[in-house]
């Protein structure tokens, strides 16, 4: 019934209609909000080119692709600079933090408080759910966030965006305890914005018990979310990037990042084999389904299983829950990292708590209740299973090191390589 | 003096809320438009909104019809999946309403206050409340499996909230059936009783007077209370987010909410918006006539 | 002469208690025909929450298994209960702090609209009626797309937040007052008014003295609808609040339902449900006491009419 928007509308109607409609547009346009993009732009160059021309604006080719085989040294705005050394942290500060639900142990957090007590320092812990709902909200500028958690694939809108502070080190002693190839990482040369905070792979969990067979042991393990068996037990991430990789991986490809329109065709012929094989459900809430049984099985990053088994009901036991990653360490791998947002208004309580994370203690603590492993120097592999932060049924959620020279970490993709990868998402998330 | 001024004191008593809903309501809806019929920022593929109209872009628009209607129309099987369930669900509430509301206005008799106030307690018990008790019931150690498994010793659990498309259907009825009862309550009360029996006295039998008398006097209600169920169906997400979480189940708002947040797709989520606010717009008007229609009269 | 209207009106009369005695017998397996489904209905529409109630002072972590009765999950749970979880307080009192702004400002520019709805004829204000009418049924998540556009594309003075949903709200909550004063106004006539005029009353002081009292049981239910519903809200609430201190109950239960949900979660949403309950009783007693004065009970009729 709906007419197409495609006809032409007669070109008398279209007159009137904007005589009358002109002049409230023209005071719509008067008070259009300035972009956050390119920083301070003039409000009225914003208003007489809004073609998005705007000086500021870097055009889509410029922003560098960061990578481990193209390291990238962000440039520092204009006004943008760090904030000088040896000032006190804001008194009686809200220090807004944005992350992932469940991502950040709450008893750290009034940790943070009490040591800051002097200072009334209160935290208020804000979520989302992935990161271009992240993106969005941070860049309407709308929320003064002070510190939120990111990884690779939006860092280069975030410096371009001018959304986010360069850090003053000297506020940053901590960053002694992590490891060193993280003071001077591919995605951002000098760590002049960016302090870890966990690292992880993407692979399967499952309870042992509802799953009879042990996936690892599958040629292709990944296969379980086209097999019809599990259908309604399944389910991936609700993650584009993760689930694109992960459909590319399975069909043997390595490149996660790809422009190619063919691959990505097949990959998206295979999502929807996927919806219709196994009808798997779209969530990051794996780490307590699996426990509670909704699920049998789930795509999910490494911490999930590990954090999982405080979710365990009463009566089951919690050593059922597995994790798969390609044991090679040739599966999706990445790390968060904590950057502090210019639209922040506690710039110095945020370098603070960005500090307090990364030390070893805070940093440890948080471990064992996120279930996400910090890249800390004190941590090996065997200390981590021995000293009980990971339980033996989930040792082969332990990253090693290396594993970040073969892993495939999620890139940064150009504007129409992105617009891609959203529509196949969205095909995907419509149903079959 | 004094009758201009009493003229004037109408349109200044009612100045407050015109300029409310012009506010708050024309402007955010031209707003849509503009962010429909605008352009995305080329690096963070945010809308950048056009305000002009003579500058519209029907890019956005194009690209939701193509998903709708052309040769990519992966939206379609969604939009007609949210057919379907409003109208199994419509048809659901109506079959519940008919009988409880008729029983309501006929024959409760002295419990008829009790009766009436327990229909009217789920308006005020919320409905992310009630979905969280099916949540509960339905979870895989909740009561539900705890019954038909008879406490563990029948291996029936059935794993109800992993996208059951039933389930949703189920969320929904529950969800909306109360907007469905009164108004059939108010339509099904105004027939007079004695009118029934009249019918009856010329010999109607009781299906006949369901057929030629109850019926077409509840035909207000019928559509009134269809449309308070269907409209708000048509911009449901979080039911399907709740009780299912699968894309098998996605219904238009899901769509719409999906690329709200995503970048890029806000603009589209407004075209689809527009698109879906386009079909509604009939029964919308015919609603709220009909509405200010049966103010006057009564 | 006898062949009037009176054998009709004696075969009326005669007739009556016989259809009585002849309906009596096959409706009343009908009534309890009836009966039984209302009954299974409201046992199947209330139960459930009933439950989700009880299993807010379990003892245990579970919502599905009973554990013992406490009242762990609202006060003594020392990081999980509504007393201790300060998101969990802030939500509870964000949501009502929402439904009491919203009431606060819907009700009385819808009152007054109605007012001037009822003398001032012409395209704009029944226009505005018409828009109100229609936001009515209109899927929330178009008005809160709206203004979400709104607020992130134009310099509003209002971001997202607290503002921003109380904005929305009021929109979205205007129709109750408008609709509902309207009826009652109709029922009540000019009569009143004009008899105040006609003994020298100003036109404002007509209605200040006169028909705003008359028009007391229609600003109530109107009161007490809006405020129940605000404490109901979702899509509004959810697509204009900024960060967790703008978060509300429902959002609350959306986020964590199908997360990781202890009984705390039941706890918040029975308290909720307590806070609408204990409104809608005093707002009924209101209308008692005002109904026992006045004689009148046309409005709860026009209320269901107008639904």
């Amino acid at each position: 019934m709906a007419p197409s928007p495609r006809r032409p509308i007669s070109r008398r109607r279209m007159l009137q209609a904007s005589a009358l409609a002109l002049p409230g547009a023209w005071a719509l346009a008067a008070c259009a909000r300035e972009q956050p993009l390119g920083g301070p732009t003039s409000a009225a160059s914003a208003v007489t080119a809004p073609s998005g021309a705007t000086s500021a604006a870097p055009s889509p080719a410029s922003i560098p692709i960061a990578s481990p085989s193209n390291p990238v040294k962000w440039p520092i705005n204009p006004g943008n600079e760090p904030i000088a050394s040896g000032l006190e942290p804001e008194a009686n500060a809200t220090l807004r933090v944005y992350n992932y639900p469940d991502y950040l142990d709450k008893a750290v957090i009034k940790d943070f408080e009490k040591e800051y007590a002097e200072y009334g320092a209160k935290v208020e812990y804000s979520t989302f759910n992935d990161y271009p709902e992240a993106l969005t909200k941070i860049r309407s500028g709308s929320i003064p966030y002070d510190v939120t958690f990111m990884t690779y694939s939006s860092i280069g809108r975030l410096v371009y965006g001018d959304l986010i502070r360069p850090l003053n080190h000297d506020y940053i002693p901590n960053i002694s305890d992590v490891w060193d190839e993280f003071k001077d990482p591919w995605y951002d040369l000098g760590w002049q914005y960016t302090v870890p905070y966990v690292i992880y792979t993407t692979g399967i969990g499952w309870r042992s018990d509802l799953i009879g067979v042990t996936i690892g042991d599958w040629p292709n393990p990944y296969d379980v979310f086209w097999d019809a068996k599990y259908a309604g037990k399944i389910a991936v991430l609700d993650d584009h990037r993760e689930v694109i990789g992960m459909t590319i991986l399975r069909d043997g490809g390595t490149d996660v990042n790809t422009g190619d329109p063919v691959a990505l065709g097949r990959t998206r012929d295979a999502m929807l084999e996927m919806l219709s094989a196994s009808q798997p459900r779209v969530t990051i809430t794996g780490y307590t389904d699996i426990p509670e049984g909704v699920l049998a099985l789930s795509q999910c990053w490494s911490g999930d299983m590990v954090t999982g088994q405080y979710y365990m009901p009463e009566g089951v036991d919690p050593t059922v829950l597995r994790f798969w990653s390609p044991p090679d360490g040739r599966g999706l791998i990445g790390n968060d990292f904590m950057v502090n947002l210019k639209g922040g208004q506690n710039p110095v309580l945020a370098h603070h708590f960005i500090n307090f994370m990364v030390g070893k203690d805070v940093s440890l603590k948080n471990f064992s209740w996120v279930g996400y492993q910090p890249p800390l120097k004190a941590l090996t592999p065997e200390s981590m299973v021995a000293d009980g932060y990971v339980p033996k049924n989930l040792a082969s959620a332990v990253i090693k090191p290396e594993w970040f020279g073969v892993g495939y970490p999620i890139l940064e993709l150009p504007p129409a390589v992105e617009a891609e990868y959203q529509a196949i998402w969205q095909q995907f998330k419509a149903g079959a | 003096m004094g009758d201009r001024s009493t003229r004037l004191l109408w349109p200044v008593l009612g100045l407050p809320a015109m300029v409310w809903i012009a506010l708050f309501f024309l402007v955010p809806l031209y707003v849509v438009f503009c962010v429909a019929f605008g352009t995305v920022d080329p690096v963070f593929r945010s809308p950048v909104p056009t305000w002009n109209p003579l500058q519209w872009q029907f890019d956005q628009v194009e690209v939701v019809w193509d998903r709708l209607f052309g040769p990519d129309n992966f939206y379609l099987p969604a939009v007609l999946r949210t057919f379907a369930y409003i109208a199994i669900a419509v048809s659901a509430c109506l079959l519940i309403s008919f009988p409880v509301a008729y029983f309501t206005a006929r024959f409760a008799g002295k419990y008829r206050g009790l009766v009436l106030a327990l229909l009217i307690a789920p308006f005020w018990i919320s409905y992310m409340m009630r979905m969280l008790a099916w949540i509960n019931l339905l979870q895989p150690d909740g009561l539900v499996n705890a019954i038909i498994t008879l406490g563990g010793t029948i291996p029936l659990e059935v794993n109800w909230l992993s996208g059951k498309p039933y389930v949703v259907v189920m969320g929904l009825i529950y969800g909306y059936v109360p907007y469905m009862l009164l108004p059939l309550f108010a339509a099904l009360d105004r027939i007079s009783p004695s009118l029934l029996e009249a019918a009856r006295d010329l010999g109607a039998s009781g299906f006949d007077l369901f057929r030629r008398v109850i019926l077409p006097m509840s035909v207000p209600g019928i559509v009134a209370g269809s449309m308070l169920v269907a409209l708000p169906m048509m911009g449901d997400y979080f039911t399907s987010d709740l009780l299912s979480k699968s894309p098998n189940t996605a219904m238009i708002g899901n769509l719409i909410n999906l690329s709200i947040a995503t970048p890029g797709q806000s603009g589209q989520a407004g075209a689809l918006l527009l698109v879906v606010l386009l079909v509604m717009l009939v029964p919308m008007v015919l609603y709220t006539r009909s509405n200010a229609r049966a103010e006057v009269r009564s | 002469m006898t062949v009037s209207a009176a054998p009709a009106e004696a075969l009326l009369a005669e007739s009556q208690p016989r259809s009585r005695r002849r309906l009596r017998g096959s409706s009343e397996a009908r009534a309890y025909g009836l009966a039984t489904i209302t009954a299974v209905y409201l046992l199947w529409a209330l139960v459930p929450v009933a439950i989700t109630v009880l299993f807010s002072f379990n003892s245990g972590r579970s919502r599905g298994v009973w554990q013992g009765f406490s009242l762990r999950w609202y006060t003594w749970d020392p990081t999980g209960s509504v007393l201790n979880d300060e998101s969990i307080r802030t939500a509870l009192t964000h949501t009502v702090l929402l439904a009491v702004l919203t009431t606060a400002i819907a009700v009385p520019i819808g009152v007054l609209f109605a007012l001037a709805l009822d003398r001032w004829r012409g395209r704009l204000p029944s226009g505005a009626n018409f828009l109100a009418l229609i936001t009515f049924v209109m899927p929330e998540i178009a008005l809160a797309i709206g203004l979400l556009f709104m607020v992130t594309y134009l310099a509003t003075p209002f971001g997202l937040g607290t503002w921003a949903q109380v904005i929305g709200l009021v929109t979205f909550q205007l129709a109750y007052p408008i609709v509902i004063c309207r009826a009652r106004l109709l029922t009540i006539g000019a009569h009143y008014e004009e008899a105040a005029r006609d003994l020298g009353a100003s036109a404002l002081g007509a209605i200040r003295r006169v028909t705003l009292p008359m028009l007391f049981p229609a600003i109530l239910v109107s009161v007490i609808l809006v405020f129940a519903d605000v404490l109901d809200d979702f899509v509004i609430v959810r697509y204009l609040s900024s960060d967790a201190a703008t978060e509300t109950t429902s959002m609350r239960i959306y986020q964590t339902a199908r997360a990781a949900p202890t009984p705390a979660l039941n706890a918040m949403a029975t308290i909720i449900l307590v806070v609408s309950t204990v409104v809608i009783v005093l707002g009924w007693l209101a209308y008692r006491r005002w109904a026992a004065r006045q004689g009148d009970a046309a409005v709860i009729k026009s209320l269901a009419g107008n639904l």
